[in-house]
């Protein structure tokens, strides 16, 4: 892109709650219909009255869900485009969540119920009970529609295979191996082993040819638990999954990675082969101080990236997805200049949000995300 | 001679789960919950009594991580961000030293529903112990790591005190943090002396049996110096230590607390497998006498949706029975 600093969001945003009631079949309140409406509007979205006839139904059939879904994708791409982004996507709104629209769209798996996250949270864990076995495109419907309703670059987030397997109960290979290898320790790691390039190979290689056939041209990898065991034969396990998921694709890819051992990952980083940027959280350690300085607290991990020899280039986080602190402009662009004296390539900054805003209401992630286009354009102006 | 028993939390049977989310969304009230949290407790208690273990425990239900009453409730300690769980995808509260700690309650006794325990069969409580403790935790205040490596054992000999008094028969110290080692560093020998003077200090004079459960990692790097932990049994995590080191060295008079059963795998191992695993380690261990061998889960279940994790508990008695009856 010819445009310095260019601007995106990084993970999933929030579904409007006409969007998530309405697909379940629920009967919406007056104000919640209204709500669609106001934000269709805000967003110049065109017959709305279309939507509002499928939310006022009593009983919605399965095209009506459809049609929701693609609504909520249409508002969605449209509030990234409002916004100002120049990088969109549909803000995940056809997936029920990252791990478990893949898990539900192919063969081989069988969620086993809730386990504890921390606290009351829970996640609804699957075991891998037989040979995966790809069976429909999961990813590649929602792209072409993101496709047909924006003329602005498409990205598209791609929930890893090494975060699959990590979050997934290894029954299958780790019965098979278990007539060859006797030590426990090793063959868990050779079924994981085994786990992951079958996963590689039969699932996320098979989606992302299609996609590339489909038109995508660039794809986010998303490994939240690429660092969960930092060990020398884990992260070389990382790296090696990561370039054989995406070899040889004539596509662009990129790896996000949030809440992590930075420290490890910057080691690794340089290794990634066709990984044209990395997509990392930094705003929600800073300080909210305006100044480029020396240092600043949020980002000092960074230059363990560069002192690494990772030369590619940064989706810097500079909003933090986790409070409703509307970052000012001039804080968006501080941060991202602090970044450029570190770099010394403004060209290598893409700026961004730490990771979704999925946690944010609508209100408050359009606020963040305007100013942090505002905040792109100060810094571009002081360069120029 | 040969016992059974789980090592650590539980995870919440579904009824709970969903209750506990629905109090997350403020859809019930602290009193629901809590009548929620009892009926669960009294589900996890008779699922251990009628898989048949050794030791019962109430099974931490409340216990949002192992360290948390201790976070919550030691002063001078503040409950800090979340932070990952050695290298799985749970989470806990970092403990935040800021000042001298002081113990002014019965800590785990307080969280644990000694009333719906089985009076006919011994109890069993766990505890962080004290270098997991110390390693998991942000020192704003002791002047060393060492010096609240100390501090706290000397907190946790209070509460060991207090369980035994109350009737607990067995005492778990948790010590992942101990054996998990992903950069492979050196353990110290001054950081294993210091940790048997710290289980010293934690269970001088004690009445009831004491295991150092490691998990998460190696065992074998912290033989043969584990051997001379002044505790009865010490608990080792099958799926992460090398077998053929393991065998290498004697146990004597040493317990050991075998981690046979994955909690970190839904997998239902095959018992008979499991079972001759045992036995090998069993005979290398104890070349001449055998001591006191407890079988039970490599860490703590709550890895597992609760229904499996009572099938695991099944195998872990069942393996139980064939090890005391000689079957293989």
């Amino acid at each position: 892109m010819n445009k310095l600093f260019p601007t995106q969001e990084i993970g999933s945003l929030a579904k409007p709650v006409w969007r998530v009631k309405g697909y379940r079949g629920e009967i919406l309140s007056k104000e919640e219909i209204a709500e669609a409406v106001n934000w269709g509007q805000r967003l110049g979205i065109e017959n709305l009255e279309e939507l509002v006839k499928i939310l006022t139904k009593g009983a919605r059939t399965p095209a009506d869900k459809k049609a929701l879904i693609q609504w909520s994708a249409k508002f969605a791409i449209r509030f990234f485009e409002v916004a100002g982004l120049d990088v969109v996507f549909d803000g995940e709104q056809w997936r029920s969540e990252m791990y478990e629209h893949v898990i539900r769209n192919v063969e081989g798996f069988k969620f086993l119920g809730y386990v504890k996250s921390f606290d009351y949270r829970y996640f609804n864990k699957a075991a891998c009970i037989d040979a995966p076995k790809y069976i429909r495109p999961f990813y590649v419907e929602e792209f072409a529609f993101t496709k047909e309703n924006t003329k602005k670059i498409v990205k598209v987030p791609f929930t890893g295979p090494y975060t699959l397997v990590d979050w997934t109960f290894n029954e299958y290979y780790e019965k098979k191996a278990s007539s060859q290898i006797r030590d426990f320790k090793r063959r868990k790691t050779a079924a994981r082993r085994e786990f992951i390039f079958d996963l590689i190979k039969e699932i996320a290689r098979p989606e992302i040819d299609k996609l590339v056939k489909a038109g995508a041209r660039w794809i986010q990898i998303d490994e939240p638990a690429a660092t969960a065991n930092p060990s020398e034969e884990e992260m070389q396990l990382f790296v090696e999954a990561f370039n054989e998921t995406v070899k040889g694709f004539n596509c662009t890819f990129s790896l996000h990675n949030c809440y992590s051992n930075y420290e490890v990952l910057a080691k690794y980083a340089s290794q990634l082969r066709n990984c044209s940027q990395l997509a990392l959280e930094f705003a929600n350690r800073d300080s909210k101080q305006t100044g480029i300085g020396k240092t600043r607290a949020g980002y000092k991990e960074l230059k363990i990236f560069e002192d690494n020899g990772f030369r590619g280039k940064y989706g810097l986080g500079v909003i933090d997805v986790h409070t409703d602190f509307i970052e000012p402009p001039e804080l968006v662009r501080d941060r991202i200049l602090h970044v450029v004296n570190i770099t010394g390539d403004p060209s290598r900054i893409y700026v961004s949000t730490d990771c979704g805003l999925r946690t944010r209401t609508w209100e408050i992630s359009f606020a963040k995300l305007k100013n942090m286009v505002l905040g792109a354009e100060l810094a571009r102006k002081r360069l120029t | 001679m040969i016992g059974c028993y789980v090592t650590g939390i539980l995870p919440r049977p579904s009824k709970l789960i969903e209750t506990t989310r629905a109090y997350d969304r403020k859809k019930v009230n602290e009193e629901e919950l809590e009548r929620a949290l009892k009926e669960a407790i009294i589900e996890v208690i008779e699922a251990q009594v009628s898989a048949g273990l050794t030791y019962i425990t109430d099974g931490m239900l409340k216990w949002q991580d192992l360290l948390r009453p201790f976070t919550e409730n030691l002063k001078g300690v503040k409950v800090g961000a979340l932070a990952r769980w050695f290298s799985n995808n749970t989470f806990y509260r970092k403990p935040i030293v800021l000042g001298e700690f002081q113990r002014e309650k019965d800590i785990a006794l307080e969280m644990t529903y000694t009333e719906y325990l089985p009076s006919n069969l011994p109890w069993k409580a766990v505890l962080p112990a004290p270098y997991t403790f110390a390693k998991l935790s942000e020192n704003n205040f002791y002047k060393s790591e060492t010096e609240l490596l100390f501090k706290y054992a000397e907190i946790l000999r209070e509460e060991i005190k207090t369980l035994a008094e109350r009737g607990f028969k067995y005492i778990q110290l948790s010590e992942p943090a101990l054996v998990y080692n992903p950069f492979k560093e050196p353990i110290s020998k001054d950081t294993l002396v210091d940790i048997k003077n710290t289980l010293e200090t934690a269970v001088k004079g004690v009445k009831a049996r004491v295991c150092l459960q490691t998990f998460f990692g190696d065992f074998a790097q912290i033989l043969p110096d584990a051997l001379d932990f002044p505790v009865d049994d010490l608990g080792i995590d099958l799926y992460e230590t090398s077998l053929e080191k393991l065998k290498e060295y004697a146990f004597d008079d040493k317990g050991v607390a075998l981690g046979l059963v994955d909690a970190r795998n839904s997998l239902v191992e095959n018992e008979r497998e499991l079972t001759t695993v045992a036995e090998e380690l069993i005979e290398s261990i104890y070349p001449s006498k055998i001591c006191e061998v407890f079988i039970c889960p490599n860490c703590d279940l709550e890895f597992l949706p609760w229904e499996r994790a009572k099938e695991k508990m099944k195998i872990i008695s069942n393996v139980t029975k064939r090890l005391e009856s000689g079957l293989s």
